[in-house]
Parts: C-alpha cells; structure tokens; sequence
C-alpha cells in the first residue's frame, strides 16, 4: 500500500470520525432536555444570596516577590503551599499567616505545587519538565535551601499541573505539555502509567490541568489544550474512559465535583462547564456576557467548588473572580468587588479541606484568605 | 423564644434547637421535595439575642429627610446585662436618636444630607460615603444582607415594610437603633473626646443582637484568637460613628469627614491590607464600594482608630482629638493595655510595640520581619539595624520555630531593609546601590556599616569615618565613592598617606614603628603594607613587617590588615564566583532568554556557551551523567533506524535478486537456492535477534527505560553488530535514510565507545549531543562575559561591568506549551535570542495536523508569535542566524528560493559569475552571505512591519565556539546600548541594511 493511498485512506477516516462525533453531539443535544439551571428555574430554586459579609477577606499573606502561579491546602485545613515566579514555593500557617518554608527552587519557572496527604512533603512542577518533591522535614544545606528530595523525571514537557492521590503518599499524577498525564511512584521515581502519548485516545495537545476524584481516587480528569476534557481510569492506562467535548477553547483547568459524579472545567473561551462523569453530558455552562471592547473574552484561570458544590468559584484572566450558583447558573458575587480584593490576575483557588475557608493566589504576589461570613461557617 | 422564631421564619423552615446544631449547609438544597414558594433568605439568628422591634409611626421630621424612627424594645436579655440601662438610656430621647443626631449635625452643618447617610451607614456597614448614600443604603437592603440596614431618606416607607416583612430585616432595624442608641449616648458625653470607657460599655450591648457578628464568626472560626465574635463586629461600627461624630464636632467639612472615616475604618479592618491610605484619598468613589463591614479587630480597638491612620493624617487627627486617647506611656499601641513591663514587640519601622495579643494583627504575615503592616516596603529605623534578625521571647511564644525563623530570615534578608546606598558617602560621594553590593560583599568589608561619611583609601585599603582616624584596613581597591581628598581624616601632621593627611595617632604609629617622617614626607602605602615616598620608586619598607605594629595599634586603636586580606586587587571587583545574597540577585542579573524552532540549534548554542563561560567545570557530575545516558540511549535509536534501513535494503536488493533470477532462470538453475536467502544486507541470527529486540523496544516508545541496564548486557552486542558487514553497508547509504540526523554519524563512528559502561562523555560529544537534558525543558545557566584580549583596555574601567551576571534561558520552543502561552513567565527577560537555522529553507517538518511545512517557515511563524506576544511589548529582539556551514554547503545546489518567502532572492551578481573563483571575499561576498544577508534583512522588515523597531542581527555557527562568544557578546553589547539608547545613534547597528540595498526587489 503506498503512501499516498494510506493518506487518502487516513484523510476518509477522520472525515469519517469527524461526522460520527458531529452525530454524536446532535444526538446528544436531543437528549438534553435542559440543563442544571432550567431545572433549577422550574423548581423555583432562586440564587443563593450574598450579603457584603458573607464572605470576607480574613488572611493577607504576604511574602512572595513574583505572581503567585499555584497553591494547595494541606488536607487538616491549615496549612499552604504556593508556588510563585520568584522561584519559591511558601508553605504558611494559615492560622497565623506566618511562613513555615520557603523553599528555593533550582528552576524558577514553576507552574504548578502540591502538598502531600500527610502533609510531611509538597511537589513542585514547572518549565523545567520535573516534579520535584521536597521533603519539608529534610535537614537544610550549608545556604539554607531545603534539598530536593526526589526528581519525577521523564515527561517530555512542562509539568503544568500535579496532585497528590488522595490518601496515598506515594502516588502523584501529573499532567504535562508533553500531551500525557503520569503516575508516579514517588518513593521509587518510576513512572506507573503513562496516560495519552503513545496510546491513541490521549489528548492531542498539552494538557494543562488534572483533578482526580475525591470519592474514587481511582478516576481522574484532564483538561487540555485541544478543548477537551478527558477521563482516566488509573487501572487502565491505555485508553480514556471518556472524552468530553463542548468548549471552544483551552481547558485551562478541571475539577471534581465535591460528589464525585461531575466535575467542572474552567476554558479559554471564557465559559465554565459542568459535565456529568456517568452519562458523558454537559449539565451546565456558565457564561457571563462582557462587553470588552475590544472583544478579547477573558480566561478562566482556575475554578473551585465550594464543600457543598453550591458556589463555583472562577477566576478570570481581567482580574475578576466570579462566585457561580451552581444550580440557577447566576453569578451571584465577584470577589474583585469586595473590600481588599486582589490588584491583579487571580491565578490559583482552593478550599480548606473544611469547606469554611478560599484562598486566592494572585499575580499581586498575595494570597488572600476569604471566609465565610454569616453563619454559613461552610456553603 | 421558639415560638418567637417560628413567627419569624417562614412556614417549612426547621428551626434549630440550639445554635450549636445549626448547620446552614446549602447541599441540604438537593434533598427534599421541592417548595413551590421562593424560599426565605433568612440571616440565622443567635436566639439568646433576639432584640424585637416595634415599628412607631415615623414621624416626618423634615422634608427632605424623614426618616423612620423605630423604638428598639429589647428582648431580655441573659448575656448582656447592660442593656436595660442602655435602653434608657436611648429611650431618654424622645425620637429615635439617630435621626437627632443627625438633625442636629444638619442644622449646624447645612444642607448636606450626606451626614445622615453616613451616620446610619457607619452605623450599619461602614458604607458611608458622602453623597450617594442612599443608594448604597438601599444596595444594602437589596442584597438582602438585612443585617443592619436602616433609615433611608427617601422611599422609607417601601423600605421599611420590606425590612418588616423579613424576619432578619427586622432584627437588624433593631439592631440599628441599637447602635443609634449607643451613638446617643456618645453624644451625650460630647466632644471629641470621646471615654474609651464609653466604648466599652456600648459594646456588649451592640453586640447583643447584631447580625454582623455572626457573619465574624468566620474569622474567629479560622483563628484561634480569643476575641469573641460578638465584640468584634459590634465594636468597629460604634468606633466609626465616633469618628465622624468627632469630625461633625470639629465642623469639618462633612465629605472629608466621611473619607477619613472610610479610611480609618479600612484601616482598622485590613491590619493585614496592604493597600496604602492614600489611594483611598484620591479614590473616594472606589471605597465607598469597598469598604464593607467586616473587620477582625479585638474588642478594644475602639481607641487604635486614632493611631492606626497614616502619618500625615494620624496626627492631625490627634490633635483634634486632644490628650484623652493618647496611648500611655508602655501600652500597648493597639489595645492601649499592659505597661512597661508587659512583652511587647516594636515595629523596626516605626517603633510602634504591641502586645502578644495584638502583635500578629497588627504585623499581618511580616514578609519583611518585624513591621506594622502600613510599614511594609519601607526602610528600617537604622538604630534597630542590630537588633534584626534577633528574636524576641514573646514570637517565640507565639509562633512554632519554623516560623520564626523565617520571619527573621525575611528580616535579615529582604531588600528594602538593607542599608539604603544613598544614605552612605564614600569621599564626598554618595554610592549607588552597585557601589554598596560591592562594598558589602568585597571578602574584607566594613563592619556595621552605618548611614554617614566615609572616607576610603582605595590603595591601602584604609577606611574610616570622614574626619576621623581610620577604623578599620577593608579590601583595597574596591571602585567605591569618588577619589580621597587630603582633608579626609582631618589630619593636621602634614604627613601624607596616599594623599590624605594623617591624624597624630597614625604619625604616632609610624613614628613608633620606626618609619622616617621628617620633613613632612608624603607617603604612598600599598595594601600589603610597604611604603614610598611620592615620586620614588624604591619601596623604603614594610609598615606590617615589623613585629610591634600590632601591638602599637593595638595601644592607639588603630586598624590592622586582617589576616584574609586579599593581596592581588584584580579579582575584587569580578563579583562571579562569589556567592551574593537573593536580594541583590535579581539586581544584578540580566535575563536572556533564548529559544528557536525545533532544530535550530538553541541547544549547541546554549552547550556552546556552557563550555565557553563556565569555565573550569562546564558540566556537573548530574549532567554528565544525564547527558551519557541520552548519547547512549540516542546511538541504540540511531542503530535502529540503521537496522530498519538494512531490512529494507535487503527486501529491496531480494526483489531485485527475484526479479534478475527470474529473468536468468532459464540460463542458470542451480546457482539460485545458494543465493536465494542471503544478500549483503542479511545479518546472522544472533545479532537478528537483538535488532528485532531493538525494534519492538523502539517501536514501543520507552528506549529510555532500558538504560543504563541495556549498555551492561548489550555492549558487546552493540559492537559485534556495528562491525557487521550488513550495518556497514546500510551505513554507506546513510543519506537514503531520512530518520538519521546529521549528527548520527559523528556518534555512530564511535558507538563501540559509547555502548561502554564506563564510556565518559567529551565536551565534543556533549556538544554533538541532542538536546541538553533528557528531559528537554527550560534549562539555565549563570555567567559573566570573561575578559577577552580586544576589551582588556577599554573597559577595566568600567566597574558596572564587571557586577553584571547574565543569566541564559534556553527554551524549547514546545516547551512555551500551545501558542505561547507560557511567555507571560519571562516577563523580567532583558533580551530575547531567537534562532534560526539557514538551513531550514528547504526542509519540511510535520506542523502537528497532518500536512508538512517548510521549517523555516514554520520557524518564521513562530518569531511572529513571540515578537508581537503581549508580554515582550518593548522587548529587545537578537535573531541569531545559525548553521551557516550547511547553508554555505548547500546553496550551490539547492536555491533559496525553495521557500516561497524567499522568492525574490535574486542576487546580482550576473557580472561577477565570471570571475567568480578568483575574486575576494571581501569585494564580492559569496552567494551564501549573499543568502545570509538577505534573510536577516527579511527578518527585519517582518520584525519592523510587526513592531516598528530594529531588530539585531548575528550570525553563527554553533559548532564554533569563536561565533558563539561573539553572538553573546553582541547580546551583551545590546543590553549595554538599550540602557544608554539616547547617545546611540542608529547607523552604528545597520551595517547589515548597507549590504542589502544590493539587492534588487
């Protein structure tokens, strides 16, 4: 068979898979019926409602001296760790705002940090294509700097994101610009599986962001540069459970939903989505319309659910950070609004494992801590 | 009072049994039938504190204004027992006593309802700004918030049955009245000076029954301080209606009024913002939008709303506000509790203390040590430098160690609280922070160095403060403060030394030493100590020889050498190979990132640079390492497609073989089964073995996971197949191969070597190698640019130099992920390289969608994106035109009009071809530089028509290293020119656009 009719067979398929996929959709579209918030509507579900104190900014926590790129709560809820171009990740005491580390990285350009289960070790990935993991009760060298303890060294890209399995402190997954996502083995530094790459059914560009269950940590999700999302069996390595297909943009990042059943992706295009993981639907956008004049739609940079899944939160590339009703789609607060917002691009968001407390990171080098006021103690 | 509740709240909503139980979780939404009716938006309310209001009939008390007038009846009330007197206190007047308060305010103060709104504001939600407020007031209501929302000028009626009708709107209309109440009661007691007693009082009856404690509950729920949550809220509000009561007193302009008030209730509530007052003054319509209600204070912050204002501010403030609330004398500054003895800690800034409750409010998450949050970025009190980085036993109570630790760390080591260069004087001149560094980081420097006048003998290393004797010998020529004046020390012996006139006890010294100075001898010391006369050139001794000097200075407290003196003087000012502290790193760093389409050679660039700049160890141990185990897991990949290549050739060559027998079968029978299975191609069952291994790992993409164990088993193996007679001649038809790089061979001629375990990588191999890291990511390295021999002269003078460190970032330029969108990391980058390789005009490479690019126009895509990505706005471009060996080779072959975007390449050299062979280089460039120049003017005029500035242009071969270093240096010379651009005129750059007008369009 010569190459040319190889091409030509090649070019007929992805005619043909093209047109299953649109038939897919339409069927699909037929199908839903409505969406979350039609739903919501009907029931006669009104938007949660936010007084001016309902959610506060309690915590400034100063220090880095570059845009703060990432950050992770500890599961016992008090503890940070961000990541920040000045080539440092900072771990803090939330309580009392106070450093703990402050960990000189050997690559500045860090993109994304993790704190381990136990809360003994924090993970660290960037342009440099490594996760490195840092033991934070490892003695310090002669300067100070807190060793690297282990190197995850094999992707062939930047390591945009990573997290710990949950309860496990062995195991990591990271997502890359190498189009794969890996688990890790961190005790060892061997990779387990290799998610994408090689295998078709992996994602087609860099993948940017990855969530992993919370009730099943087994199940994870990715989130890529070719404007899907995909799911992932830890178990089964070579191919996706599911692809999920619906925004027009970058998936920039994805999360589970507090249940397990959903999870929510953040997209260049501007729009939020949440996408139910059993039937493969899109159960909701989330879109605000803005009237930029120069028509450039902003980001979404990062998204949090709250503990009951009630409020989304999303950051958008303008500085602004919407808090979603999940349910009637409304937004119905933006941080940037409130007293002591940040002063410039929310890059990163996370909940206390609690539910009762946001932290933001931001391009104004600050973290800020916002709780719930009122005595929603946790929404 | 659950009958109470139920009445309150709407039909279908359980009522909690005790506040402990209530859990206002909204996933209880998902259970549950659904309710046809909206469901209330009710402000859980503490139970024990439920006050109860009566509506009155609201009695217009002027026309612009009526405003309601509610009769707080107060629930009784276990916890706060203050609240009968209170309420006689508010009942004492006859309407309610915010609207006599502000009436009264309006009648002194004219027309300017602003007041009110603002009382009832600050009352409520520290919303208050001047004019405006009605709406504010009535956003309020909207939000539904309802805490404590009241008396709105106009449209009260509609407001207020809206208010009734919720159960939390009622609450809070109470709760209004309350706080009117506790306001009455301070105006009562008059004037500015307003008892903190009085506060305190008012505060647990406010808090009583106030909806925005709760919404405190947060903060406290998140800290484990003591303040109860109640305290807090009520508190801040009572605190900023006194202050603008105090400026009504003052008959202050009422809008100034509210701006102060806004300002110091922001401050009060961010002890841990950041944000500067004075935005605040120019930007009134921004926080009236931003201040909201909550703040995290203590209870007894009442009174550090006079001291928390900025400076100017502040204390005019204090004035006004006379003696009362001045702190006393070891209070605490913020709770004005605790006296001397009690632990405190002072800001370095500004010396305010606090005590260990306030401490941590007050300091926020002291990312420079020890300041008050407003103190933040700005410079030390100099008398506290000593005192940096030592911990007080009170943070160590209060903090874990780690903590403190990095809090002193933070203290010591931040920028803005080394010492301010301009505050020091080196002979007369004030240093710039370059001069400093380098004095601060020289191996002998001044001890304590202290804001002041020095003066600094460059040849002797002397130093001392200005009109004074010496006081410590630092590192000699040091290029600091401007050159010594004779007067320097004040001396008055008429000796001189280096051109300073000593003082007596130095004259002392020599004379004790035994040094001739009579005469009034000027002297010329050098830094190890041996002395001459000026203008002669025998050296007459050595001052530190002798054995009593010492001692003799010791007795005259005068310097000595110390014994680490640096004799040789060039190395001082060369700041490379010493270690500098991070906060002067970025300071001296300048970022060069360089990147390129793939195959561009950034990576032999960046090698390049490595073996050139660091010099004596180019590559760690790591490295090396890292480095090996790619060669040898590359050469294993090289040897696979030499593999594949010969299984072709041999199915090709038996086709031929079938095609020939079938043509001589008739001829020749027998001979055919001899032939039939072998051909030159064939290689023997062992080593087929191995390469169909070889393959199937290939093909399975994790070549790398078999080293290093592969190089221990399969070495031999790897040798005997190399040596096979089939690879060899697959080798020979290596250019048939399109897999094979170029760079294959140069590993393949040397794969016995390298397939060894104990096979160590040369500077050559490492250089030939792809990639640098397996891993391919950003990598970096720091260097300076060493002394070449052609800049030796010119530019030893040039101190600034010597100080600069650069910093190389090579990027993949997949590594910047999908359309760059990682280049918004390189933001501090000074100078981006980009690469291109000349000899990419008539490659293809696969553009990721199936169809096939040319490669130097896939390349010039990508500068496009680069160039015009937002964040290298202004941003100076070096294009590096690399691999000009493979142009030279190629472009008699194959025309550079191969790549569409070079079709007008059409040199004029028609009249040249022929003599062609005999002519110079000079007069008559040849066709590749031809090329060469053409190419780089195509860039620039991309690069001008996408940013209308100049691009720089070099060219390389990056195989050379002699090209690399130039390249580099013309970096350097770029970043050089862009900070003195003025004096530049633009000819110097252009010599390459004088070439081009040679060529015809």
């Amino acid at each position: 068979m010569s190459v040319a009719e190889l091409k030509e067979r090649h070019i007929a398929a992805t005619a043909t898979v093209n047109a299953l996929r649109e038939r897919l959709k339409q069927k699909r579209t037929l199908l839903l019926d409505t969406d979350v918030a039609g739903y919501a509507r009907s029931q006669g579900r009104t938007p949660v409602s936010f007084g001016p104190t309902d959610l506060v900014c309690c915590r400034i926590l100063q220090g880095h001296t570059g845009k703060v790129y990432s950050l992770d709560w500890t599961p016992e809820k008090n503890r940070i760790v961000s990541a920040s171009q000045d080539g440092r990740l900072i771990v803090w005491n939330a309580l009392t705002s106070q450093k703990t580390h402050a960990i000189k990285l050997p690559c500045a350009w860090v993109m994304t940090c993790a704190f381990s289960p136990n809360g003994q070790s924090v993970a660290c990935g960037g342009l440099d294509s490594v996760c490195s993991i840092f033991n934070l009760n490892s003695p310090v060298d002669k300067d100070g700097n807190l060793p690297v303890s282990r190197m995850l060294s094999g992707h062939k890209g930047y390591v945009s994101s990573c997290q710990y399995v949950p309860d496990e402190d062995t195991h990591l997954i990271t997502s890359s610009g190498d189009q794969t996502c890996v688990l890790w083995d961190v005790t060892t530094g061997q990779r387990l599986s290799v998610f994408g790459g090689e295998f078709p059914s992996g994602h087609t560009a860099d993948v940017l962001s990855v969530s992993i269950n919370g009730s099943n940590s087994k199940m994870f999700v990715s989130g890529s540069c070719d404007a899907t999302a995909r799911l992932w069996d830890t178990r089964i390595a070579s191919r996706a459970v599911r692809t999920f297909h619906g925004h027009e943009g970058d998936v920039n990042t994805v999360k589970f939903f507090p249940d397990g059943q959903r999870f929510g992706t953040g997209s260049g295009d501007g729009t939020c989505r949440l996408f139910d993981m059993r039937t493969g639907h899109q159960l909701q956008v989330y879109h605000q319309q803005h009237a930029a004049a120069d028509g450039e739609v902003p980001h979404v940079t990062s998204i949090a659910f709250s503990i009951s899944g009630r409020l989304l939160f999303a950051a958008y590339s303008n500085n602004d950070c919407y808090v979603w009703d999940t349910l009637v789609a409304k937004v119905v607060l933006n941080l940037r609004s409130l007293q002591n917002s940040h002063e410039g691009r929310i890059t990163c968001l996370g909940l206390s494992a609690d539910g009762s407390a946001l932290c933001t990171g931001s391009w104004d080098k600050n973290l800020k801590i916002w709780a719930f006021g009122g005595d929603r103690r946790e929404i | 009072m659950k009958g109470l509740l139920s009445s309150m709240l709407p039909v279908g909503v359980p009522i909690p049994h005790s506040q402990d139980e209530v859990e206002y979780s909204f996933a209880m939404e998902y259970h549950g039938p659904p309710v046809t009716y909206d469901l209330p938006r009710a402000v859980p309310i503490d139970i024990k504190r439920i006050p109860t209001a009566a509506v009155v009939a609201s009695s217009s008390l002027s026309d612009k204004l009526s405003l309601p007038v509610v009769q707080p009846l107060l629930a009784p009330d276990p916890s706060g027992k203050k609240h009968p007197k209170e309420l006689i206190q508010g009942s004492r007047k006859i309407v309610s006593p915010t609207s006599v308060i502000t009436f009264d305010q309006r009648d002194r103060d004219g027309p300017d309802c602003g007041l009110s709104g603002e009382f009832s504001s600050s009352g409520t939600l520290a919303f208050s700004n001047g004019h405006d407020q009605s709406c504010e007031l009535s956003d309020v209501i909207d939000d539904g918030s309802g805490t404590l929302a009241f008396s709105n000028g106009h449209d009260q009626s509609c407001e207020l049955s809206d208010v009734i009708d919720d159960g939390s709107g009622t609450l809070a209309f109470s709760n209004g009245h309350d706080q009117s109440c506790e306001l009455s009661d301070v105006i009562d007691d008059g004037s500015g000076t307003l008892g903190l007693s009085n506060g305190h009082e008012g505060s647990p009856q406010l808090s009583g029954g106030i909806g925005v404690s709760g919404s405190l509950g947060c903060c406290n729920n998140r800290d484990e301080s003591h303040e109860s949550s109640c305290s807090s809220g009520a508190l801040r509000p009572s605190g900023d209606c006194k202050e603008s009561l105090d400026f009504l007193n003052d008959i202050n302009p009422p809008d100034w009024g509210s701006t102060e008030s806004i300002q110091s209730s922001h401050f009060l509530s961010s002890e841990i913002s950041s944000s500067k007052g004075d935005d605040f003054n120019n930007d009134p319509d921004c926080h009236a939008k931003r201040t909201s209600i909550v703040t995290f204070l203590d209870a007894e912050s009442n009174d550090s709303v006079n001291e928390e204002f900025g400076p100017g501010e502040g204390q005019v403030i204090q004035e006004q506000r006379g003696p009362g609330t001045k702190t006393k004398k070891g209070a605490c500054y913020r709770c004005s509790k605790g006296n001397r003895l009690t632990d405190k800690e002072a800001c370095i800034v500004c010396n305010k203390k606090y005590c260990s409750n306030c401490v941590l409010r007050a300091m926020g998450s002291m990312p420079e040590g020890r300041k008050c949050v407003t103190c933040i970025g700005l410079p030390i009190d100099e008398s506290k430098r000593e005192s940096l980085g030592r911990c007080s036993r009170m943070l160590k109570r209060l903090l874990n160690e780690l903590e403190v630790q990095q809090i002193m760390n933070a203290e010591k080591s931040c920028e803005t609280n080394q010492l301010q260069a301009d505050l020091i004087y080196v002979n007369g001149q004030r240093l710039c922070p370059e001069e400093l560094v380098l004095l601060q980081s020289c191996p002998n420097p001044p001890k304590k160095l202290k804001p002041g006048r020095y003066w600094y003998d460059k040849v002797s290393g002397f130093w001392g403060r200005e009109g004074q004797k010496p006081c410590k010998i630092i590192s000699p020529n040091l290029n600091v403060g401007g050159t010594i004046s004779a007067n320097a020390s004040n001396g008055n012996t008429k000796v001189f030394i280096n051109n300073r006139e000593i003082t007596k006890s130095e004259l002392r010294m020599l004379q004790l030493v035994g040094v001739q100075c009579a005469g009034n001898p000027h002297f010329w010391v050098n830094a190890d100590g041996s002395y001459q006369e000026e203008g002669q050139k025998n050296i007459k001794g050595h001052i530190w020889g002798k054995a009593g000097t010492k001692l003799v200075c010791a007795v005259l407290s005068l310097p000595v050498p110390s014994k680490t003196t640096n004799p040789c003087g060039e190395e001082v000012n060369n700041l490379v190979n010493r270690p500098v502290p991070y906060y002067l790193e970025h300071r001296a760093l300048q970022k060069i990132l360089l990147t390129g389409y793939s195959g561009c050679g950034t990576s032999t660039i960046f090698k390049q640079a490595k073996i050139l700049y660091n010099k004596p160890i180019p590559f760690s141990e790591d490295e090396r390492q890292d480095i090996k185990l790619m060669i040898q897991s590359n050469v294993y990949k090289y040897l696979g497609i030499l593999l594949e290549g010969c299984e072709r050739f041999e199915e090709e060559s038996l086709d031929e073989m079938k095609k020939k027998q079938s043509l001589d079968q008739f001829d020749d029978v027998g001979n055919v089964k001899e032939n039939e299975e072998k051909t030159i191609y064939s290689i023997g069952p062992r080593l087929k073995a191995f390469s169909d291994w070889l393959l199937k790992v290939m093909v399975s993409g994790n070549l790398e996971a078999i080293f290093p164990a592969a190089t221990r088993e399969y070495a031999p193996l790897v040798e005997e197949l190399w040596k096979d007679t089939a690879i060899q001649a697959t080798y020979k038809r290596r250019s048939e191969l399109q897999m094979l790089p170029v760079v294959a061979s140069y590993f393949l001629e040397h794969v016995v070597d390298i397939s060894r375990t104990d096979y160590e990588p040369t500077n050559e191999d490492i250089l030939h190698a792809e990639g640098i890291t397996s891993s391919n990511g950003l990598a970096c390295m720091d260097f300076s640019f060493p002394k070449s021999a052609n800049d030796d002269g010119s530019e030893t003078a040039d101190q600034n130099d010597s100080l600069l460190r650069y910093q190389l970032i090579r990027v993949h330029a997949k590594g910047l992920g999908e359309n760059c969108k990682w280049l918004e990391m390189f933001e501090d980058i000074r100078l981006v390289i980009f690469c291109v390789s000349l000899s990419d005009y008539d490659q293809f490479c696969d553009d990721g969608s199936g169809s096939f690019v040319n490669k130097m126009l896939a390349s010039k895509r990508l500068f496009e994106s680069i160039v015009s990505h937002p964040t290298f706005d202004q941003m100076e471009f070096l294009l590096i035109l690399n691999k000009f060996d493979l142009l030279e080779e190629k472009i008699e072959q194959v025309p550079l009009t191969r790549c569409e975007w070079f079709d007008d390449f059409n040199p004029v050299r028609s009249h040249h071809s022929s003599n062609r062979n005999s002519n110079s280089v000079n007069s008559n460039p040849s066709l590749s530089q031809l090329a060469f120049y053409y190419i780089a003017i195509k860039f620039k005029r991309l690069f001008n028509s996408l940013t209308g500035r100049k691009l720089y242009v070099s060219l390389a071969n990056a195989w050379e290293p002699a090209t690399v270093d130039e390249a580099l240096r013309y970096a350097k010379e770029i970043l050089k020119w862009d900070e003195e651009r003025e004096n530049l005129s633009m000819n110097e750059l252009s010599n390459y656009s004088t070439e081009a007008s040679s060529f015809s369009h």
